[in-house]
């Protein structure tokens, strides 16, 4: 038991892995009731293509909710953004490089736009976010006259394309194989790093079997899911808007837990006034996590109109729900201060095979729909009551060793501010 | 040491995919294998959500014909409150399960290009019902009503129900048409001027108002309030002296809404069309109210793509038609058109046989 403890990281249980074992559970539950169709290569490259959206929401998601916020217009945005690069490249005949930095500026203004009623008019996000659902859902019926605009076919790839095939056939994606081999070295080459600056620091260093265990269950589930991406059918291999999740996801890992503004989301959310007392700027971090929301926002819109060929008028409907429910099975709090990036997606994973294998079983999406209802209740549930029970947070704690240690304990008892009112701008020093 | 390790692990995942890739790829697409379709098979029914009737019963004719001619039915709805990448994720589902056969109903026609091609890649035959998908090369076959030929009925039908209460003309009539975002709108209202144009033209027929291109005739949404203020409106500038002999309305919820405005103005009832065999129009139109509505019969429509699929089954080349209205922007669709039925209050019992809500709605009228 020691020796596992030394495994997940210290503090924690092999309990408060729940959702990896929930995942897990998930996976073998459906490979059974589907007789393994859910982990074919081309389910899992499905499931990537289908719910990548949602996840990249997810990711803006959890700073806001770790801010102590939410964002209500996300679908709205997303649906906004994606009828004005459906336009610019259909109606205007703008290239495709250039539509997309559209859609990422026009992502950019929604967020200052949001961001700014948030931080400096103090308006609370969930109704400025509300506010944003209505006026940039009627923004985007207004443009699209309420119709489905098509992309041209060269702009598509980003939601429904894969990494070209090249070199010799070996009976794989060979730009798949080299892109987890190469993701294999850096996990063996940062653990390495890591120990030797401990050794450096004379840090306490745990056995070097932990760290070789530690990091070959990474490696497998690297491999297994290259070998996945790369064993589909010709013509598919690692879907790019599952490269571009990879990417955002390591960077706002980054962000979150190394970057001097990540700290301070966390601070901000678990208590506001200690936060600005201690020189942390609410007014920055809070314009700044609902900006990079927005423009998360306009990433997710225009995948999903390169998947679907063309940007609808029902686009987006929901979406919001979508990621909130992944970030609150993947851990956060509802006062804020508590989630993390990796934890959110794996809740959107949670989420997405619930949905995916069900329906490969072929039950009724109205049906589906209460399961996953279900499910958000129930994991939430139990991170609640692990928490009355005094043990730290069952969900919250998962995959904390790639989290700093200071988070939770010092946020989690901190008195929440009760409304944005509280924060006080300036605090005066005698 | 370290490096070793390293240059171990790399070689080890190496040899391991390289060891379980002999028989990796291309088990689960085999498209160059030609698409024969055998009885057993599974086909999929992809639907969009329940909003209407039709819908509903669509699902259930979908079963009986499916498991009658010998095949397994998978048929899935789109949830409401996110109909498309609902429908997304059902039809790729399809795909994975091995369809041979996927029918798709839209949800949003134009949002389905990446998983029809998926189908397409997997060897299934996909079948385009009620509702085109665009902007694909990748749809083999359309199974619909003949969306023009409602607009011819509905004018033919405006023109004797006028003659009928008034035996020359000219008659005064208006002109509705559907949403400007539906494809079908146009479709039905190009139909419904290619008989009315011509008795426009050697004045038979006069549009008092003035308004009857497309573009000044469409009903926003399909809504009935913007149909019931816009006859409103015409009524008040244009009607004032003078008598409405007919409006030509493009389905059932706008009929009624005219109504209710001619109503509200104190005029006679006009000859008002319809089309969808609503349930709350036959009433209206066993009692004389509204003039006729159209009726799609959902079961025929559904056994109509069915017997395609066994057609191909048998290794039989389906009877199809290549109509310029059903060109998808990609390519023009082979289709297989179905005719609708005229229903006024002669016909409707006879018209309704099978469908026992419709049935007995007209029977009590």
């Amino acid at each position: 038991m020691k020796n596992l403890k030394l495994l997940f990281g210290k503090g924690n249980s092999i309990g408060q892995y729940g959702m990896i074992i929930a995942l897990i559970a998930i996976l073998i539950i459906f490979s059974i009731a589907t007789n393994g169709l859910i982990l074919e290569p081309t389910n899992i490259i499905n499931v990537f293509l289908q719910y990548s959206y949602i996840l990249i929401l997810a990711l803006g998601m959890v700073m806001v909710i770790i801010a102590g916020h939410i964002d209500l217009s996300v679908g709205s945005v997303a649906a906004f953004t994606g009828i004005i690069v459906a336009q610019s490249m259909s109606v205007w005949h703008f290239p495709v490089w250039l539509a997309i930095v559209l859609g990422l500026a026009v992502g950019a203004a929604v967020g200052a736009w949001q961001g700014f009623w948030v931080a400096f008019v103090k308006v609370p996000a969930f109704i400025v976010t509300l506010a944003g659902q209505l006026i940039f859902r009627g923004a985007n019926q207004i443009i699209g006259n309420s119709t489905s605009v098509p992309v041209p076919e060269d702009y598509q790839p980003i939601g429904a394309g894969f990494l070209g095939d090249f070199g010799p056939d070996f009976g794989f994606s060979n730009g798949t194989l080299i892109l987890g081999l190469v993701t294999c070295l850096v996990l063996i080459f940062l653990e390495m790093r890591g120990r030797q600056r401990r050794k450096k620091m004379h840090a306490e260093l745990v056995p070097l079997w932990v760290s070789i265990v530690r990091t070959g269950v990474l490696v497998v589930v690297t491999l297994v899911a290259t070998y996945l991406f790369a064993a589909g059918p010709v013509g598919t291999s690692i879907p790019i808007v599952a490269i571009i999740l990879g990417v955002l996801t390591i960077i706002y890992g980054f962000v979150t837990k190394n970057t001097i503004f990540g700290r301070q989301v966390y601070a901000v959310g678990g208590n506001a006034n200690a936060a600005v007392l201690s020189g942390v700027s609410a007014r920055r971090v809070n314009f700044f996590v609902m900006m990079n929301m927005s423009v998360l926002a306009a990433i997710a819109g225009m995948v999903f109109v390169g998947y679907s060929g063309a940007s609808g008028p029902a686009d987006g409907t929901g979406w919001e729900l979508d990621a909130i429910a992944a970030v609150f099975v993947g851990g956060a709090a509802v006062a804020g201060g508590i989630g993390t990036i990796s934890g959110s997606i794996v809740g959107g994973l949670v989420m997405a095979l619930l949905s995916n294998g069900l329906s490969l079983v072929g039950l009724e999406s109205n049906r589906v729909q209460i399961i996953r209802g279900l499910v958000l209740l129930v994991a939430v549930a139990f991170d609640v009551y692990s928490k009355s029970q005094g043990r730290p947070s069952l969900i919250g704690g998962m995959l904390k060793q790639f989290q700093r240690k200071d988070t939770e304990q010092n946020t989690v008892a901190a008195q929440q501010p009760r409304s944005i009112e509280d924060q006080p701008e300036k605090v005066n020093t005698p | 040491m370290r490096k070793k390790l390293i240059a171990g692990i790399g070689l080890a995942l190496v040899a391991g995919l390289a060891l379980s890739g002999c028989s990796a790829r291309g088990t689960s697409g085999s498209g160059d294998s030609g698409s024969t379709i055998e009885k057993g098979d599974l086909i999929g029914v992809a639907l969009p959500a329940k909003t209407s009737q039709n819908w509903v019963l669509a699902g259930a004719a979908f079963k009986k014909s499916i498991e009658d001619a010998g095949f397994k039915a998978d048929i899935q709805y789109a949830n409401a409150g996110n109909p498309v990448p609902d429908q997304q994720g059902q039809i790729q589902s399809m795909v994975t399960k091995g369809a041979k056969a996927i029918i798709i109903g839209a949800a949003d026609g134009s949002q389905l290009g990446t998983q029809v091609s998926a189908a397409k890649k997997s060897g299934a035959t996909v079948i385009a019902w009620d509702r085109n998908i665009l902007n694909t090369k990748n749809v083999d076959y359309y199974v619909a009503f003949n969306n023009f030929k409602v607009g011819q009925l509905q004018a033919q039908a405006l023109l004797d129900g006028m003659k009928a209460k008034k035996s020359s003309g000219p008659y005064n009539i208006e002109l509705f048409a559907g949403s400007p975002d539906d494809a079908n709108a146009t479709v039905f209202f190009n139909g419904a001027m290619d008989v009315l144009q011509p008795k426009i033209d050697d004045g038979t027929l006069k549009v008092v108002s003035g308004q009857t291109s497309f573009s000044k005739v469409t009903t926003q949404g399909w809504l009935a309030q913007n149909a019931q203020s816009r006859m409103t409106d015409i009524l008040t500038k244009s009607y004032t002296s003078t008598d409405l002999d007919g409006v030509l309305s493009p389905n059932d919820t706008l009929a009624r809404a005219i109504l209710t405005a001619t109503k509200a103005a104190g005029k006679d009832n006009p000859v008002v069309t319809g089309q969808d065999s609503e349930t709350a129009s036959i009433p209206l139109i066993m009692n004389g109210t509204q003039y006729s509505t159209i009726y799609k019969n959902t079961t025929e429509e559904a056994q109509a793509a069915i017997d395609l699929v066994s057609d191909l089954a048998d290794g039989k080349t389906p009877e199809t038609k290549k109509d310029k209205n059903n060109d998808n922007g990609a390519k023009v669709v082979p289709a297989v058109e179905l005719t609708p039925i005229l229903v006024t209050k002669e016909n409707a019992v006879e018209a309704y046989e099978g469908n026992d809500e419709l049935e007995a709605l007209a029977k009590q009228g």
